[in-house]
């Protein structure tokens, strides 16, 4: 087994900080007094997020954003205390810290070592100190006027400047290779920037705000008679109409088996097909909701990100009374708020620009949504400066990514490659590459896409397409040890024959070569955890994942075709790599499989199929299989590392509840766990370790990055055997203390 | 508890549940294998349309997995229907006297039966640690992340 280099940590490092800052931006906002998911959740929230960046720096042995995020922690910690209430300056301010918190993970990457506190780092946590003192004395307005105070020109020490809303800069991973365009989309016209009206206000909510503006809210173009219910009601109404639409094709099936007739030929049968298929229709419309509720959060993230940076932006909203399926829309809310600060940011020109240019000194964003058969297409557009396609080929190629075979269109759509923009390229290239690979996770999230158009000088359109729906899925269906799974489409780039002169051997991996990039090769059999039974090549194929491609060996192609998923009801525990299932006219199951959750659970297996094919001697005898918990992607693959080079088998587990699903269909000699976790921390896991006859004797460790001993205490009286800080842990330190408990139990 | 019961072998011994609990018994059923699952869960079974999961109730109780079953009592739970592979085909009866405390999970006792002693099960607590039920469920049932 390898050991993973600090090279590896650190990448590992620099994905997950910057999922945890995007997540820390949001939650910010979530906390304004006025925002619709403020709660006392949001709070901790953000201090677990805080808290878990300084773990995983830590680990990555930068110390100095573990010493900035343990200053911001601290701070924090009179919100979490209730001492202090969340007010606007305090949004404000921590939105700076968390930016600077960006800039700073940014900066360290980019130099890969540790760099001193530097004053920026002061001038942020001051601004934090101030608000907390006075956390009412200024609205928001004036608070944000005053954040920007802080140097923000280009010319200042760092590559990346404290910008307010600076979304985190990622180092340069290995890219993707570019989506193909898809049909339908370029011949479809660029949403014309029109002429605007006399500034449009969006329209106010119409959302209960108990439920949160993910409720439903009746269609704008209804009658004011409405019923307001439970989102649970509906969907359940959609899965039995569902479950009547797969009981109808059953029954054509036997109409054809029995009596020997073409179903559709029967005028019965046609006449429930057609009423089955209105039902459909009409049940999925229940849940659908306009775009207009998310669009309030929008405008005010505009209004924001306009006046920290010192803009003049007008914000207009067309076709607000689209409706689209709640649960899309809920996913993509983040993505658009998103890109409208990047529009604001990056995408409006600076008055003096703007001037030059002839362009009216206000600068217009507009939220454009419109159904378009069975998607709807969301457009954010921007009438700034433009994405430079000269310079962002010029960049590209400074990152070893080959635009010469791409045209302009192609080229484009490298922005939302995972990493693609550095630091340098925020000022290059109007900075349109900061977080835009998150966009496009989330989008993907909804099985949707995103694209660009832009033209230098005019402006810039981003462009989301999502299906209505999420109930039915086009699928590709496999086969893989003798079972049919589906594959969401969506999810797959492409399908190829598995043959020698295709598979390369990389390092002890299996790859093909896709655009230049290798891509690991994995049997699907063995992710699913069965053994591949296929004797002859079988086929491969490419699915996308949030942060890269995999090729899973199958034995078959099945064809593709719509499929009609059912979640998996509440009894089944949580599988990553199991999406749904659908009951197929034949009677029998059908699962759909998640691509994310199986790139996921592909990691472990990439490189062990290589040591079988290799026929290289099993590795040493395991001392022990040991449970490692903790939420931070970083400190849980260390840790992996370092146990499984020492001879242990090792799962990994997010938190507490994941935990004890794995504790409960498994032997385990040890639990090494984090303290704070979502969902369940390692003290709420211990309990319930003690408190189960079948594991009460199980030995656990505890990790984490408090050292305190309050903390301590109350880990012991857990029931925890040992404790380790992870700020001072290092490779002897853990096994040391793995061995001491493993030796006096085993 | 008396009152009638579905009473059927596991390995050499005899359980029972409650009669009032049990939506159906189904025979020649063949679950689909659900991928990475843990062994109590043996897979998903179409039920007229209803995707049902498939519990090993030996696996359950502990003792290993059936072997070759394909017999299987629908219950109905809180959480929705579940089947219960059992090692054969059930027969219902009343139960009789109690006869005494049982010491598995999810068990409530040991009854007097038409053919000897059965134990009686608890299906919700003998189903709960194998299932997703401690953590909060999602509204949305058919999002596919």
């Amino acid at each position: 087994m390898t050991a993973m280099t600090l090279e590896k940590i650190r990448m590992l490092f620099a994905q997950e900080a910057e999922q945890r800052l995007a997540r820390l931006g949001q939650l910010a906002l979530d906390l304004d007094p006025d925002s619709l998911h403020a709660s006392a959740d949001v709070i901790v929230e953000i201090f677990r997020e805080v808290h878990t960046i300084k773990g995983s720096a830590a680990v990555s042995g930068f110390e100095g954003v573990g010493r900035y995020a343990h200053a911001v922690e601290e701070r924090l910690g009179q919100l979490r205390s209730g001492d202090v209430k969340p007010s606007a300056p305090i949004v404000d301010a921590l939105l700076i810290a968390i930016d600077r918190l960006g800039s700073l993970i940014a900066e360290t990457i980019e130099a890969a070592d540790d760099i001193a506190d530097s004053e920026a780092n002061q001038h942020a946590l001051a601004q934090l100190d101030a608000a907390f003192e006075s956390p009412t004395l200024l609205d928001a307005s004036d608070a944000v006027s005053t954040a920007v105070a802080l140097p923000v020109t280009a010319d200042s020490v760092a590559p990346v400047v404290p910008v307010v809303l600076v979304l985190p800069v990622m180092p340069v991973l290995p890219g993707m290779p570019v989506l193909p365009v898809l049909p339908g989309m370029p011949g479809m016209p660029v949403l014309p920037v029109l002429p605007s009206r006399s500034a449009p206000l969006p329209k106010p909510l119409r959302v209960d705000n108990r439920q949160g503006a993910s409720s439903m809210a009746p269609p704008s173009r209804e009658s004011a008679s409405t019923v307001m219910v439970p989102v649970e009601r509906l969907d359940e109404l959609v899965r039995m109409v569902g479950e009547a639409a797969s009981a109808h094709l059953r029954v054509g099936r036997i109409i054809g088996e029995q009596l020997g007739l073409e179903a559709s030929s029967v005028p019965e049968f046609g006449e429930l097909s057609k009423v089955l298929n209105e039902l459909q229709e009409r049940a999925m419309r229940t849940r659908m909701v306009p775009v207009s509720t998310i669009t309030d959060p929008l405008k005010r993230a505009v209004r924001d990100a306009a006046r920290a940076l010192g803009k003049n932006v007008r914000w207009e909203v067309r076709g607000d009374e689209t409706e689209l399926d709640r649960g899309v829309l809920h996913q993509l809310s983040d993505a658009l708020l998103h890109l409208v600060r990047n529009a604001v940011d990056h995408g409006i020109d600076s008055a003096e620009r703007r001037a030059a240019a002839g362009k009216p000194a206000e600068g217009t964003i507009r939220l454009h949504a419109m159904q378009l058969g069975s998607e709807v297409i969301i457009a954010v557009t921007d009438d700034g400066d433009g994405i430079d396609l000269d310079r962002l080929r010029e960049h590209a190629s400074r990152l070893g990514i080959d635009t010469d075979a791409l045209t302009d269109d192609e080229t484009m759509q490298i922005i939302f490659r995972p990493g693609f923009s550095t630091a340098t390229s925020v000022s290059d290239i109007s900075g349109r590459g900061v977080g835009l690979d998150a966009v496009r996770a989330s989008v993907e999230g909804a099985r949707g896409r995103v694209e660009v158009r832009s033209t230098k000088g005019k402006g810039s359109e981003f462009r989301i397409v999502v299906p209505i729906t999420l109930a039915v899925l086009r699928c590709l269906l496999v086969e893989a040890s003798g079972q049919r799974f589906a594959l969401p489409l969506h999810r797959i780039a492409l399908a190829l024959a598995d043959d020698s002169d295709t598979v390369l051997q990389v390092e002890g991996r299996r790859v093909i070569r896709l655009d230049g990039q290798p891509v690991p090769v994995c049997e699907l059999a063995t992710v699913l955890g069965t053994a591949p039974t296929r004797t002859g090549p079988g086929t491969l194929v490419v699915v996308n994942g949030t942060i890269g491609k995999l090729a899973f060996v199958v034995d078959a192609l099945l064809g593709q075709r719509d499929v009609v998923v059912k979640g998996l009801s509440k009894l089944v525990p949580r599988l990553g790599v199991v999406a749904g299932a659908s009951v197929e006219p034949d009677g029998s199951i059908l699962l759909v499989l998640d691509p994310p959750g199986l790139l996921e659970r592909a990691k472990g297996y990439t490189r062990r199929t290589l040591v079988d094919d290799v026929d290289i001697a099993a590795p040493t005898a395991h001392h022990g299989h040991i449970l490692v918990v903790d939420d931070a992607l970083t400190v849980r693959e260390l840790q992996r590392s370092i146990l499984e080079r020492a001879g242990f088998a090792v799962t990994v587990a997010c938190d507490g509840i994941e935990a004890l699903q794995q504790l409960d269909g498994h032997v385990f000699d040890l639990v090494i766990t984090d303290v704070e976790m979502p969902r369940m921390d390692g003290f709420g896991l211990t309990e319930q370790i003690r408190a189960t006859p079948r594991i009460c004797n199980l030995a656990v460790l505890m990790l984490t990055s408090r050292g305190s001993d309050s903390d301590r205490q109350r880990g012991m009286d857990a029931g925890a055997d040992g404790y380790i800080v992870k700020d001072a842990f290092d490779e002897h330190g853990l096994i040391e203390a793995v061995d001491r408990l493993l030796g006096a139990r085993l | 508890m008396s009152g009638s019961a579905l009473v059927f072998p596991v390995g050499m011994d005899q359980y029972a549940i409650p009669a009032g609990l049990v939506r159906e018994v189904v025979t020649n059923v063949r679950p689909t294998r659900l991928p990475t699952a843990p062994d109590v869960l043996i897979g998903v079974f179409n039920l007229r349309g209803e995707v049902v999961p498939m519990f090993d109730t030996a696996a359950m109780l502990g003792f290993g997995m059936l072997q070759g079953a394909d017999v299987a009592i629908v219950v109905t739970l809180q959480a929705g229907p579940a089947g219960f592979m059992v090692g054969a085909l059930p027969s219902i009866h009343m139960l009789g006297q109690s006869i005494g405390p049982s010491e598995l999970r999810g068990t409530l006792g040991t009854y007097d039966s038409r053919d000897g002693i059965a134990v009686l099960l608890d299906v919700e607590q003998l189903i709960l640690p194998h299932t997703n039920l401690t953590m909060a469920h999602s509204h949305d049932s058919v999002s596919v992340q």
